[in-house]
């Protein structure tokens, strides 16, 4: 277990930056999401973090020792792929005991301890399978538990649940978030998903264009956004105008909707839609910014509002941050 | 091929099978006139015989030259299957400068008239003083066999996921364990293959040999030089060997890639 740090990295490909000049300290046992569309530069973050490729510049520190230059082998880190990268020639036992032979742990030792880790993910009764034999999910579990069974100083996972459907994702999230709290190994997680990021991380950090846009706890990122480019990627944001000039954000479940009349703003219903939960309106104001467009995610009790009625729109100032 | 009308499909049909008939039959019109009991080279032949078969196993010319071929074939397969798989892992796998360049540098011997590899191997050889000798007949074989090792692992080594190798690396295996523990078996399969279509492109050459293997003889070197001298039917019975040879081989390469390609990993 240790900790991670990033100080001014930086990786080029002739003009284009696609990690430029990210600073990150990532405490021991935390979890950590770097969040960004394709493109952002996540994934050569992690690669550098790895040391499967090496930045232009900066340094970067595991447990306080400087990595920069030193090679994959010599990091100590466990590593899952969305593609889990699973040898396919050699039985999930094989797969897990792989990283134990290379640091010459062998016989029983090696076998129990890579037996405990596929009890960690659940795989017990599966040892003589190939990958070929397995579904994606317990493939991925596969590439976890070989990710693990060495106990490495951090754990790096590159979009791991992509592959996989929603229900499935889910629940491999839960499983994840346990297993990480379980070992309390430092763990980043890069990923495209920010319900993923939202549900799983310490905290998240968001990146664009290889650049940072904010490190910020799940919560404080999705409520108090350090600029659009984050309120719009961590979610739905409606933008409202200020009185000192300022642009507001309001995220949707924090409108309120009622009857006409309740309320000085009105707006009318352009679309309801039903998401069992929830109800999710969009809708364009009347007042005010004519026809600017809204969406208010509301609970759905009794009868909801439909499609072209006009309604009352409202939120505390406290719900507004600016951006 | 799928669309298209059934009448189009059936001419396509019938080209093929034409273009395929066109190439195998003066191939395999070699194959019963040796077992021709005739003196000469007939066809159809007048009747059955093994005759030709006993002329060659009991010359003792073309055991020479049999065996001169196979140790030939043998080594320089061997040394193109391992420089021509480690150029394409560095080809595939690296980004340098002057990596299309060294590529070619490579492929060159496939695509340069085998006339002019000749003389270059012939002057080149000449120059180091191994003309005529055993190991330069095995270092020219080498030379022109690699970019099929190359043509055929680079293939492979593209498929195969850089990932799979990456996260051996990060498990602290080694560059050269991974290739011996990961790399190699997955790509086993394909190495055989290679090192099959080297085996043969050594076994058949004829004209470079030709040009530079001074008093020794390889089969298909002493085919054409018996040929020019004489036509003797012996040589059908080794042409028939060795197309006998050729098709075992390819074969073995169609059953061994797929079987391979169904045990490929699947991202389910």
């Amino acid at each position: 277990m240790s900790d991670i740090r990033l100080e001014g990295v930086s990786k080029r490909y002739g003009p284009v930056a696609a990690a430029d000049d990210v600073d990150l300290a990532v405490a021991q046992g935390e979890f950590v999401t770097i969040l960004g569309p394709s493109g952002s530069g996540k994934t050569t973050l992690l690669s550098l973090i790895a040391g499967l490729n090496r930045p232009t510049a900066g340094r970067i520190f595991i447990g306080g020792r400087d990595v920069t230059d030193a090679p994959a082998q010599e990091r100590n880190i466990g590593l899952v792929f969305q593609s889990y990268a699973l040898f396919p020639h050699m039985t999930v036992l094989e797969n897990v005991l792989f990283p134990l032979g290379v640091r010459k742990i062998g016989g029983a030792v090696a076998r129990s301890q890579a037996l405990d880790a596929l009890k960690l993910v659940r795989l017990e009764g599966l040892e003589d399978r190939r990958p070929s034999q397995l579904s994606g999910g317990q493939q991925q579990r596969v590439a976890l538990a070989r990710a693990i069974v060495f106990k490495p100083d951090i754990l790096l996972l590159d979009e791991p649940l992509g592959a996989l459907d929603r229900k499935l994702r889910e629940e491999l999230q839960v499983e994840l978030k346990q297993l990480q709290r379980t070992l309390g190994v430092t763990t980043i997680l890069v990923t495209h998903d920010q319900e993923e990021a939202l549900s799983l991380s310490d905290r998240i950090m968001v990146l664009d264009k290889g650049r940072t846009q904010q490190v910020a706890a799940p919560a404080e990122a999705y409520l108090k956004p350090a600029n659009r480019f984050v309120a719009e990627f961590l979610g739905i944001a409606n933008f409202v105008g200020l009185e000192d000039g300022r642009t507001g954000l309001v995220r949707p479940e924090r409108v309120r909707i009622g009857a006409i009349g309740t309320a000085a703003k009105t707006a009318r219903v352009v679309e309801a839609i039903y998401l069992g939960q929830m109800v999710r309106y969009h809708l364009a104001l009347e007042n005010g910014a004519a026809g600017a467009p809204m969406v208010a995610a509301v609970p759905f009790v009794g009868r909801a509002f439909a499609t072209g009625e006009r309604v009352a729109v409202s939120w505390e100032a406290a719900d507004i941050w600016p951006v | 091929m799928t669309g298209g009308s059934p009448w189009s499909r059936r001419a396509l049909a019938a080209v093929g099978v034409f273009g395929l008939v066109f190439l195998t039959v003066p191939l395999l019109i070699v194959v019963p006139m040796s077992f021709s009991s005739a003196r000469a080279l007939t066809f159809p032949p007048p009747g059955f015989s093994l005759r030709w078969y006993a002329a060659f196993f009991g010359d003792p010319r073309w055991m020479d030259a049999m065996w001169t071929s196979a140790a030939l074939a043998s080594l320089s397969s061997i040394a193109a299957l391992v420089l021509g798989s480690l150029a394409a892992y560095g080809l595939r796998r690296g980004s340098f400068a002057g990596r299309d360049w060294a590529e070619g540098n490579f492929m060159a011997p496939l695509i340069v008239p085998t006339i002019i590899a000749a003389i270059a191997l012939y002057l080149g050889l000449a120059k180091v003083g191994l003309l005529g000798s055993f190991i330069g007949l095995v270092v020219a074989h080498t030379v022109l066999n690699v970019p099929l090792v190359m043509m055929v692992m680079g293939v492979a080594i593209r498929e195969f996921d850089l990932r799979i190798e990456q996260v051996a690396w990060s498990l602290g295996a080694s560059w050269s364990y991974t290739v011996a523990k990961v790399v190699l078996p997955n790509l086993a399969p394909s190495v055989f293959a290679a090192w099959i279509f080297a085996f043969i492109g050594s076994f058949d050459e004829v004209i470079v040999t030709s040009f530079i293997a001074g008093r020794y003889e390889t089969v298909p070197k002493r085919m054409f030089n018996e040929l020019v001298l004489e036509v003797n039917p012996t040589i059908t019975a080794v042409a028939t060997l060795l197309i006998g040879l050729t098709v075992l081989a390819l074969a073995a390469v169609t059953v061994i890639l797929g079987r391979a390609g169904k045990l490929r990993p699947t991202l389910a």
